[in-house]
């Protein structure tokens, strides 16, 4: 029974899926953009960016209209508003990958420095690994990998407090122009980390219905 | 009762037992108002046979005072029958008993002493199809009070009830006119003013919307909730968006089919919350009846 309106969730659930692809090749051009200062990939992430601008306008639009025809509860009702939710979290994460990839002018001034460039390809690093471990758990709608990401993503504190201190330690000239592309890459990194944990914890929601997940994704 | 849901919560609590996973205090305010209701029926271990043949299975739930309860479920799951064992609207029927105990304000319903007439005073009804007399939209109101012996007073009790049940400004100029020519809608909430007018404790309410179109049905769902602060309310429905509107509580019932005999039985599968029903019930087969799954 329902099965139209049960093809149909599955359909938007997928194209979720799709979409978190998009944002994670994203991310890792974003990563290459920081170890090459390759233009042309910058580029392309800018590019990325308005398609998934796209796909988040469809597929919000879609839910709306399922929620509108179909009244839907309990478990349907649990996916249709994590599907909203996680729509905008993976279109934020693009849109700090964005901000990354930006920054490629400052690239060869920050691959001049070692200890700060290291720090900040760790944190590319994470939020790459997050980014995966986050998607795969929504493609496998998996509460096991969901839960690891909170844990995980405290990976990338430590990088950032290792960024933070190296920056500190910054001096002779050039340095402020160093400190402002690294703090704002890696608060990009930071925050996408995030929005990797919010993933996990609506989905947690998702799986189990426990609304003690839906504090924890304002924590 | 161990459905996947159940499974995953199990296995996901295990798992939340740092400080930060499990905000405890989040949970406490949500268990607490249903300690504190008073409670107006108590069936313990209730069953309905027709005859020989079970009709319900054994249930025990308890319905709160000034509260809107609602049953659900698909057809032949029993839930208008339990419904009428709740003022004793079974006892016409030939070879019906119940088993089990059904306790009103702690009285046994079906105990020797009790008055079945009385019981429907308490307890009164309101059927699926509007049933007004054949009489004046007036003498439909002022049936039950006059039966019990109402003299004085009856055009404020008239009136009173009509108020109640959001009727008084459409009639108030054609009282004396005959109840029939009134429209379904309107008819119906003459019939929960009827029920209203003998000042009940309890109405009950079975599929009274099925009937009615969309408006009206809006009109009786706000007469429900303007009305549960003075009244507990038992309702039947067949629209789950329904009992998701106006219920405080929910309870699903479902039909258990058994296949050598081609009979039915009702089964109680959930009784909780509402939102909670709605939201994330406990029960897979409730989870598939409330997400059109069910089948």
């Amino acid at each position: 029974m329902r099965d139209t309106f049960e093809r149909e969730l599955e359909q938007l659930r997928l194209q979720v899926e799709l979409m978190a692809v998009r944002v994670g090749e994203s991310l890792e051009r974003c990563r290459e953009v920081l170890e090459t200062g390759d233009p042309a990939l910058a580029d392309a992430v800018v590019a990325a960016d308005d398609d998934i601008d796209a796909m988040l306008v469809s597929i919000t639009e879609r839910a709306y209209e399922l929620m509108a025809r179909e009244a839907p509860v309990a478990s349907d009702l649990r996916l249709l508003l994590s599907v909203l939710r996680v729509l905008e979290e993976l279109e934020r994460i693009g849109d700090l990958g964005l901000r990354v990839a930006k920054r490629v002018e400052d690239q060869p001034l920050l691959a001049a420095n070692p200890a700060i460039f290291d720090a900040l390809d760790g944190m590319a690093a994470v939020a790459r690994d997050l980014f995966r471990t986050a998607s795969g758990a929504w493609s496998a709608q998996d509460l096991t990998m969901a839960r690891t990401l909170a844990e995980q993503s405290q990976a990338m504190d430590s990088h950032y407090q290792r960024l933070l201190a190296e920056i500190l330690d910054l001096e002779g000239p050039g340095a402020a122009q160093v400190a402002v592309a690294a703090i704002l890459i890696g608060r990009a990194f930071d925050r996408i980390a995030d929005h990797t944990v919010i993933i996990g914890e609506r989905l947690r929601y998702l799986l189990t219905g426990d609304p003690r997940y839906l504090a924890a994704e304002v924590r | 009762m161990t459905s996947e849901v159940d499974r995953r919560m199990e296995s996901e609590s295990r798992t939340m037992e740092g400080p930060a996973e499990a905000p405890e205090a989040l949970e406490a305010p949500t268990a607490q108002p249903e300690a504190a209701e008073q409670v107006v029926f108590q069936a313990d271990d209730l069953s309905v046979f027709y005859g020989d043949f079970r009709a319900v299975r054994p249930l025990s739930m308890s319905i709160n005072r000034y509260q809107v309860t609602a049953f659900i479920g698909p057809s032949g799951c029993g839930k208008s029958t339990v419904l009428r064992c709740f003022n004793r609207m079974n006892d016409p029927i030939p070879g019906a008993r119940i088993e089990g105990r059904l306790t009103y304000h702690g009285t046994d319903l079906y105990g020797p002493e009790v008055n079945s007439v009385e019981v429907r005073r308490r307890i009164g009804m309101v059927f699926q199809k509007p049933n007004p007399f054949p009489k004046s939209i007036y003498d439909n109101v002022a049936y039950g009070p006059r039966i019990a012996g109402t003299r004085k007073g009856l055009d404020d009790v008239v009136e009173r009830a009509l108020r109640q049940a959001a009727l008084w400004d459409e009639v108030k100029n054609r009282l004396k006119k005959s109840a029939l020519g009134m429209s379904g809608g309107q008819q119906q909430r003459l019939c929960i003013a009827r029920a209203l007018a003998v000042d009940p404790e309890v109405i009950l309410m079975d599929e009274p919307c099925s009937a009615l179109d969309p408006i009206a049905t809006g009109r009786i769902e706000d007469l429900m909730s303007e009305i549960k602060s003075k009244y507990t309310i038992i309702i039947v429905t067949h629209n789950m968006q329904q009992a998701a509107r106006v219920s405080d509580r929910c309870a699903f019932f479902t039909t258990e089919v058994n296949e050598t005999s081609d009979t039915r039985t009702g089964v109680l599968v959930e009784f909780d919350r509402t939102d909670r029903m709605f939201s994330n019930p406990n029960d897979e087969r409730t989870e598939n009846y409330v997400t059109g799954r069910f089948g």
